[in-house]
């Protein structure tokens, strides 16, 4: 467990080393600048038009992170060799892999709790209220986030560092999408197509699940149950991708 | 040292390049197809995937847009789509207020079209706002003040109000305006109209909600009162040539059993030159 907490906590170091807590600093600067200049366009409700702006930015940032930092997560120990002075070390190479995704994780959910203050700061300025809504919202993006890492986890393990990237947005694209899609399918009649994505529907994770934006913005109730069956799906979900990207992590040739 | 000055000088010239060639670009004035744009207004499906969960920001931004597009009323050609835009808008986010409220004002002020149509076109707006926000007595009375004051649809309007009044959380003002525009327009009888107002009375908590019900309350009795008894009086003056000085004097010729009283238990008079019923309406609006 200490090899994996000191894997994370170097790879959280080195995600600080370059810099990209500075899209948090960019990310601020526009929302509140945004924020204001859509609330003056508005007619009506500008705490909603501010809300809908701070949590799509949030979820859209904390991707971008997810995704950019997945080219670097294996790929560059290896260029620089020192995965194998780590790995001749009393450290297991799962240990390694999970610690690298939890550094990952923790940069992420970094960068969200920075955002996510920010926005609070925001809506107390512009709004003079302090929305618990907008925490709970940004908590479930951050389960969407740690299970679109784990995905990032895994194709850094199967795949080359750019390929990876691309897979995990289209992990990201396809989750938000796949259920709509299939939906629409119903209106398919023969051919392979609802097949198809029903099975991509099966495979791949709804992220839509983890979605509660509309809820927040407009203060609409959750039920208890959806949320928590909502946490184990993320959590189960995860963990699944991660045993994956471990099993092939074990046996992958790292020269 | 030169490849610096060099270098600098190249930047110069093409950022001038770049406002110069911006500036000609901006004075040339740019064909505007009437309703070009709204040609290509997406499915709300498509918009919705394309948002990628946040269709809550896509509404929002179709919202500002059209809110924009609709403020320049001199290209009548626009609102042969404005009901679509503010579909789709509201299907993107069924919740949005704003949308159902501002797309209804601006439908019902443009000049263009049939105003029929528009009128139909307004109240399918509302009438999906009502439905997607069953919660929402705010948008129910504010559909109804539209149908008032701008469609001057008196029937719409108490059909919106009345859901106002029926929602939850409505405050006792628009319980009162409902009971008011009903009692106005002659939808109810006095029976009905006592009992609302009953109910409303019932209900009210401040002050001023128990006068003013309290008040319809009064006119509703004495409304009631004058039906019964302004025939009796009419048939004592045929028959004896002369109105009855007081109640008493009719109670007197065995025709009431005592004096009628009126909702606060204070008595009537008569009217000697109409021979009608006169209530005195005393109510402590302090």
């Amino acid at each position: 467990m200490r090899a994996v907490v000191a894997i994370a906590r170097n790879t959280f170091r080195e995600a600080l080393r370059d810099r990209v807590l500075y899209l948090f600093l960019g990310f601020a600067l526009v929302l509140l600048a945004s924020s204001k200049l859509f609330g003056l366009l508005t007619v009506g409700d500008e705490g909603k038009v501010i809300k809908d702006f701070g949590l799509a930015g949030i979820q859209l940032a904390t991707m971008l992170i997810a995704v950019m930092m997945s080219v670097l997560l294996i790929s560059r120990e290896v260029d620089s060799r020192t995965v194998y002075n780590i790995l001749a070390k009393p450290v297991r190479r799962w240990q390694f892999l999970i610690g690298k995704y939890l550094g990952l994780l923790a940069t992420v959910a970094a960068n969200l709790a920075l955002m996510t203050a920010v926005l609070l700061v925001v809506t107390a300025v512009y709004l003079r209220e302090l929305d618990a809504g907008l925490l709970f919202a940004a908590a479930m993006t951050l389960l969407e986030m740690a299970l679109l890492t784990a995905f990032a986890t895994l194709f850094a393990v199967l795949t080359r560092p750019m390929l990876g990237s691309v897979f995990t947005l289209a992990v990201f694209v396809i989750g938000h999408v796949s259920e709509d899609i299939w939906l629409l399918t119903r209106h398919v009649h023969g051919g392979l197509v609802r097949p198809l994505v029903a099975a991509v529907y099966a495979v791949l994770p709804n992220l839509e699940r983890f979605n509660f934006k509309t809820e927040v913005v407009h203060d609409l109730g959750i039920s208890s149950g959806q949320v928590a069956l909502t946490v184990i799906y993320g959590l189960a979900y995860t963990a699944l991708v991660l045993v994956l990207a471990c099993a092939r992590f074990r046996s992958k040739d790292l020269v | 040292m030169r490849r610096r000055l060099a270098t600098g000088a190249a930047v110069l010239a093409l950022g001038a390049i770049v406002i110069a060639s911006g500036r000609g670009l901006q004075a040339i004035p740019r064909n505007d197809v009437l309703g070009k744009q709204l040609l290509y207004l997406p499915t709300p499906e498509i918009l919705k995937l394309a948002s990628l969960g946040n269709q809550g920001l896509m509404a929002d931004l179709l919202y500002i847009w059209s809110i924009q597009y609709y403020s320049q009323f001199s290209l009548d050609e626009k609102f042969l789509y404005l009901e679509n835009v503010f579909d789709l808008v509201t299907d993107l986010d069924p919740h949005y207020f704003d949308a159902y409220r501002i797309g209804a004002l601006i439908m019902s002020v443009q000049r263009s079209g049939d105003p029929a149509q528009h009128k139909a076109a307004v109240a399918r707006l509302y009438d999906k706002g009502l439905a997607n926000m069953p919660d929402s007595w705010e948008l129910a009375e504010v559909a109804a003040w539209d149908a008032h004051l701008v469609l001057n649809d008196q029937e719409l309007a108490l059909r919106w109000m009345r859901m106002a009044s029926e929602r939850p959380g409505a405050p006792p003002e628009v319980k009162r305006v409902y009971g008011r525009w009903r009692d106005n327009i002659h939808g109810w009888t006095i029976e009905d109209s006592i009992a609302y107002w009953e109910e409303v009375l019932a209900e009210a908590e401040r002050k001023p909600d128990i006068n003013l019900a309290t008040s319809h309350l009064y006119d509703s009795y004495v409304t009631l009162h004058r039906r019964r008894l302004d025939p009796l009086l009419g048939a004592i003056r045929q028959r004896t040539g002369g109105c009855p000085g007081s109640w008493q004097e009719v109670v007197d010729r065995g025709l009431l059993p005592e004096a009628p009283l009126d909702y606060l238990g204070n008595p009537y008079t008569i009217d000697p030159a109409t021979c009608t019923l006169v209530a005195h309406k005393r109510i402590r609006w302090d």
